[in-house]
């Protein structure tokens, strides 16, 4: 038995095998139980109406007929449509922006050397760590101050705040991999800093603006507390918001609340199925594999 | 169209936290038009960095680069018409092969069917046509290197620079690259830098060899010359494989004129080191120049390893106060580790170097024929 022992180990290289693959299973079966059931819930009761779910005193979790009831009250007696209006246009700003911000810093933090670079990169590590309520109130503030409260600018801007440290960092470190020779191989062909920044740079830091561009979406669409503080219209409400005022009114439920959620639910859900192998190269190459 | 290039006293200091690290220490050079000039050294002795001062992508401290006439020192890379091929390949990983041979063409607005047609040029001259429709990262490291010489050659470049470019292929895949990149230097009109820390690659390939050591040039001189007239211990041991065998000596006064003694030696050298009488010197013999049934003077040495190459043995012996001595040879195949054995060598083979390295009588012995450095 000894001879089929690695070094420094004390159980046969087989078991261990065995014991690896029980504790991935069974750590699998336990993330699916937390994740899947709360969603299989939400769906259920979303598609039944009120008076099939909640019949016979019990929460009737086994559908027998679907309805689009649910979706259609939303539509007609809420504003749900304007919400996830909101929600689209202040999510896609502030995806856009703070791309846009973490590839021009991660490029720079990189590629240039001046005074004070050390520090700049930790203080967007260290302003990754505020809770969003801790900037929330000064940035009401500052808002309140520039009459900017009730705008799809002052939320993208708060938001972007959010994501932004983050997808820098992730970027600061994709751009590490990416060989500084392609560059200079380009130059040395005639190429400029911006030709060469937009024929080879960006091709190649794909993967990385994908993943940076994933994060701050599911940080802009999820947000609650920035909408919050930000937004005190009806009109000018997120869906987060929106959906969590509905059981505070008399005409809406359960159904309603599930169905809402459920939409919420589809565009991070869209993302993750046709973007999941950009998303986990670009995090495996910032160390968060 | 190639152009000579002309290095005039260039200095190259990095400065990082409060030190100043000398990469390249008042380096003149005159690498003549057209020419295969391999830069060899050490890790860390500025080869790399000359070059990148070449290419443009570092600028001199101090001193000028000249294309011919035409003063380039402070022009950027883009304005050099130089082809570059880095030793990290720095193929684009998202573009096919055509592509990239192309990126240089594409850049400097030559119409697609002209460019398609100089790249299938070049991809025939380096057997790589069948490769053209696909990624790098399809292809074999061969093979992406062939692609590296693609786009420099394409681009029609007056000085080609290539760094390191094979250190990461296989022996049998250099020694085929060797010959490709030397066929591509007849073809393009180009001065070739050849940028290596493998004498090997540098003592085959090239018209002339720049040995750097510590950021200062050692010898500037075809290949022959610096095997055969090193300008210092340093040359004669970095040359050459493997490395010249240095024995100390002492130059004295014998009843037959001046003659280096030591090591049960006692070899004539002519009256031109009679400044050194007395005092402590070097002699070296390339291991190539020492066998057991010949020339003028013998030493004693005992075999430690023996190494077969194909026809030829290097034994790795010392002498009787353990100076390591190599002899390389067809004819002690019949020595076993342990064996004491005889080597001997002509007086014309040998070099002598004073305490600091320098060479001061080669050969011959003529110390005229030593180039001072």
């Amino acid at each position: 038995m000894a001879s089929s022992r690695a070094a420094g180990t004390f159980l046969p290289q087989r078991v261990q095998a065995r014991i690896k693959q029980l504790a991935v299973y069974v750590t699998a079966i336990l993330v699916s139980i937390f994740v899947t059931i709360p969603v299989y819930v939400m769906v259920a009761i979303a598609v039944q109406s009120p008076a099939d779910v909640f019949a016979g005193g019990q929460v009737h979790l086994l559908p027998d007929a679907v309805t689009l009831r649910n979706f259609r009250v939303l539509i007609e007696e809420t504003s749900t449509v304007q919400y996830f209006t909101n929600s689209v246009i202040v999510t896609a700003s502030s995806t856009v922006l703070s791309t846009s911000l973490a590839v021009a810093a991660g490029y720079g933090l990189t590629r240039f050397d001046f005074r004070g670079k050390t520090l700049a990169a930790r203080a967007v590590l260290f302003s990754y760590m505020f809770s969003p309520i801790v900037l929330a109130i000064p940035l009401y503030v500052i808002f309140y101050s520039l009459g900017l409260l009730n705008s799809y600018f002052a939320l993208t801007m708060a938001l972007t705040a959010i994501s932004a440290p983050f997808a820098i960092w992730l970027m600061w470190q994709y751009f590490q991999t990416v060989p500084i020779a392609l560059e200079e191989s380009a130059w040395v062909k005639g190429a400029g800093r911006w030709r060469t920044v937009w024929d080879v740079v960006l091709p190649v830091a794909q993967p990385g603006y994908i993943s940076a561009a994933i994060f701050s979406f599911a940080v802009a669409w999820n947000d609650f507390t920035m909408a919050r503080v930000v937004m005190s219209q009806d009109e000018m409400y997120t869906i987060t918001v929106g959906a969590s005022l509905f059981l505070d009114r008399v005409s809406i439920g359960w159904g309603e609340t599930m169905a809402v959620s459920l939409l919420v639910c589809i565009p991070p859900f869209l993302i993750a199925l046709f973007l999941q192998n950009y998303l986990l190269q670009g995090f495996s190459v910032g160390g968060l594999e | 169209m190639a152009r000579p290039i002309h290095l005039q006293a260039v200095d190259k200091e990095y400065r990082t936290a409060g030190n100043t690290h000398v990469a390249v220490d008042d380096l003149t050079l005159d690498i003549p038009e057209g020419s295969f000039t391999t830069v060899v050294g050490p890790s860390g002795c500025g080869k790399t960095t000359t070059l990148r001062m070449v290419a443009g992508l570092e600028t001199p401290t101090d001193g000028q680069i000249h294309f011919g006439e035409e003063e380039v020192t402070d022009k950027p890379p883009q304005e050099r018409n130089v082809g570059m091929v880095f030793q990290s390949i720095a193929l684009y990983p998202h573009m096919t092969v055509r592509e990239n041979i192309g990126y240089a063409l594409k850049v400097k607005g030559v119409d697609k069917e002209t460019r398609n047609r100089r790249i299938e040029e070049a991809a025939e001259v380096l057997q790589i046509t069948e490769q053209l429709d696909k990624k790098p990262a399809e292809l074999s490291g061969g093979q992406q290197q062939r692609v590296a010489l693609g786009s420099a050659f394409v681009q029609d470049p007056d000085v080609l620079l290539l760094d390191e470019p094979m250190s990461d292929l296989d022996a049998k895949l250099k020694a085929e690259l060797r010959v490709e990149i030397q066929r591509l230097h007849k073809e393009m009109d180009a001065t070739v830098v050849y940028v290596t820390h493998d004498q090997t690659e540098a003592m085959t390939m090239s018209d002339y060899v720049v040995l750097l050591n510590d950021g200062e040039l050692e010898q500037f001189a075809p290949p022959g010359e610096l095997f055969d007239q090193p300008v210092s211990e340093y040359v004669a041991r970095f040359i050459g494989t493997p490395s010249t065998n240095v024995l100390d000596c002492t130059v004295e006064r014998t009843a037959d004129g001046l003659a280096l003694t030591g090591h049960g030696l006692s070899v004539p050298v002519p009256d031109s080191l009679a400044d050194h009488e007395g005092r402590r010197v070097k002699l070296g013999v390339r291991p190539q120049y020492l066998s057991p049934r010949s020339g003028d003077h013998e030493l004693r040495v005992t075999a430690e390893v023996i190494e077969q190459l194909g026809t030829e043995h290097v034994v790795h012996g010392r002498t009787a106060d353990g100076t390591p001595v190599d002899v390389v040879s067809e004819a002690v195949a019949d020595v076993d580790p342990g064996d004491e054995f005889v080597v001997g060598f002509d007086r014309r083979r040998v070099f002598v170097f004073d305490e600091d390295g320098d060479a001061i009588a080669l050969g011959e012995g003529e110390t005229e024929d030593v180039t001072p450095r």
